[in-house]
C-alpha cells in the first residue's frame, strides 16, 4: 500500500471510530434524559394528586372537627367520616411515598448521563492531545505513527466508559416494582 | 420490644421514605449511607432485618450481604435487597450472596410492611 493510501486509511479509520463512539454515546444520553424526563413528569403529576386528595380529605372532615371542637355530638355521619379518614389520608400518602422515590432513580440516570458526558470530553481531550503534537512539517510516516497510537488510546478510553456505564434503572413509570422472596 | 431494621442506601430521600414507612409500622430504624456505613452500624447493634440497596459507592449491595454473612450473628438474620435493579442475572448474584428476598423500587409501602411483617413478624 502506498504512503498516501496508509495515510488515508488511518484517517478513515480514526474519523469513523470518533463519529461511531460519539453517536453511540450521544445516543444513550438523549435516551437517559428522556426516560428523567419521563419519571420527572409522571411524578410530579402523583404527587400534585396525592397533595390535593389529602388537601380534599381533611377539608370534608373540617366541618365535621369544628362541630366537635364547639363541644357539639358527632352526628352518625360524622362519626363514619372521621373513622374513615386515617385510611384514606394514609393511602393517599402511600402514593405518595412510592412517587417521591422518582428522586433516587432519576439521579441514578443523571449521574449515568454526567459520566458519560465527562467521558466523551475525556474523549475529545485525547484527540487534542495527540492532535497538538502534528505540525504541518510533520512526515507522513510519523502521522501515520501517531494516528495508530490516537486510535489506541481512543480504543481503550471507549472501553473504559462502557465498563462504567451499566444501566441499572430500567424503569419508566412509578408503579411499585416486584417483590420476590427466596 | 420493637424490631429493628438497618436500612442501607445512599440516596437520603429514599432513606427516609423507608424510615417513615417503617416507623409507621412500629419498627425501629437505623440508617446507613453505604454498603460500608452499613456493615459498621450491623456491627454495633445486631439488627433484625437488614434492608440494602445494591449501587452505593464504597461498598455495594451483595459485597454487604457477603460481608455480613461472613460474621456469626448475621448468619441467620434476614437480608433483603431494595433496589432499581430488576434482571434475573442480579438477582441469582443476590440470593447466591445470601439475600432473601429482593424488592424492585420504587416500594409501596404497605406492599414492604407486609413482607417486612412476613419476614421479621
Amino acid at each position: 500500500m502506498t504512503r498516501k493510501k496508509i495515510l488515508g486509511s488511518h484517517v478513515k479509520r480514526l474519523l469513523s471510530g470518533v463519529s461511531a463512539h460519539g453517536r453511540r454515546h450521544l445516543s444513550e444520553v438523549e435516551t437517559d434524559l428522556r426516560q428523567t424526563e419521563l419519571l420527572l413528569e409522571e411524578a410530579i403529576e402523583k404527587l400534585t394528586s396525592s397533595f390535593l386528595a389529602i388537601h380534599s380529605a381533611v377539608g370534608e372532615r373540617q366541618a365535621a372537627i369544628d362541630r366537635l371542637l364547639a363541644g357539639g355530638e358527632p352526628s352518625e355521619a360524622d362519626s363514619a367520616m372521621l373513622a374513615a379518614m386515617s385510611s384514606e389520608i394514609g393511602n393517599h400518602v402511600n402514593t405518595a411515598v412510592t412517587s417521591m422515590q422518582f428522586q433516587d432513580m432519576t439521579s441514578q440516570l443523571i449521574e449515568r448521563t454526567l459520566k458519560r458526558v465527562t467521558g466523551l470530553r475525556d474523549f475529545l481531550g485525547t484527540l487534542d492531545e495527540h492532535g497538538s503534537d502534528i505540525h504541518p512539517e510533520t512526515g507522513s510516516e510519523e502521522i501515520v505513527e501517531r494516528l495508530g497510537k490516537v486510535s489506541m488510546a481512543l480504543a481503550i478510553q471507549s472501553l473504559e466508559l462502557r465498563s462504567v456505564l451499566r444501566k441499572s434503572v430500567e424503569q419508566k413509570h412509578l408503579e411499585s416494582g416486584d417483590i420476590e422472596l427466596f | 420490644m420493637a424490631k429493628t431494621i438497618l436500612a442501607v442506601d445512599d440516596s437520603s430521600s429514599l432513606r427516609q421514605m423507608v424510615a417513615f414507612s417503617l416507623k409507621a409500622a412500629g419498627y425501629q430504624v437505623v440508617e446507613a449511607v453505604d454498603g460500608q456505613d452499613g456493615l459498621d452500624k450491623a456491627r454495633q447493634q445486631v439488627v433484625d432485618l437488614v434492608l440494602t440497596d445494591q449501587n452505593m459507592p464504597r461498598m455495594d449491595g451483595l459485597s454487604l450481604i457477603k460481608q455480613l454473612r461472613g460474621l456469626p450473628e448475621y448468619q441467620k438474620v434476614p437480608i433483603l435487597m431494595l433496589t432499581t435493579e430488576s434482571s434475573d442475572e442480579m438477582k441469582s448474584k443476590g440470593r447466591a450472596a445470601g439475600a432473601n428476598g429482593w424488592l424492585v423500587k420504587p416500594f409501596d409501602p404497605q406492599r414492604l410492611i407486609e413482607v417486612v411483617k412476613k419476614v421479621i413478624g
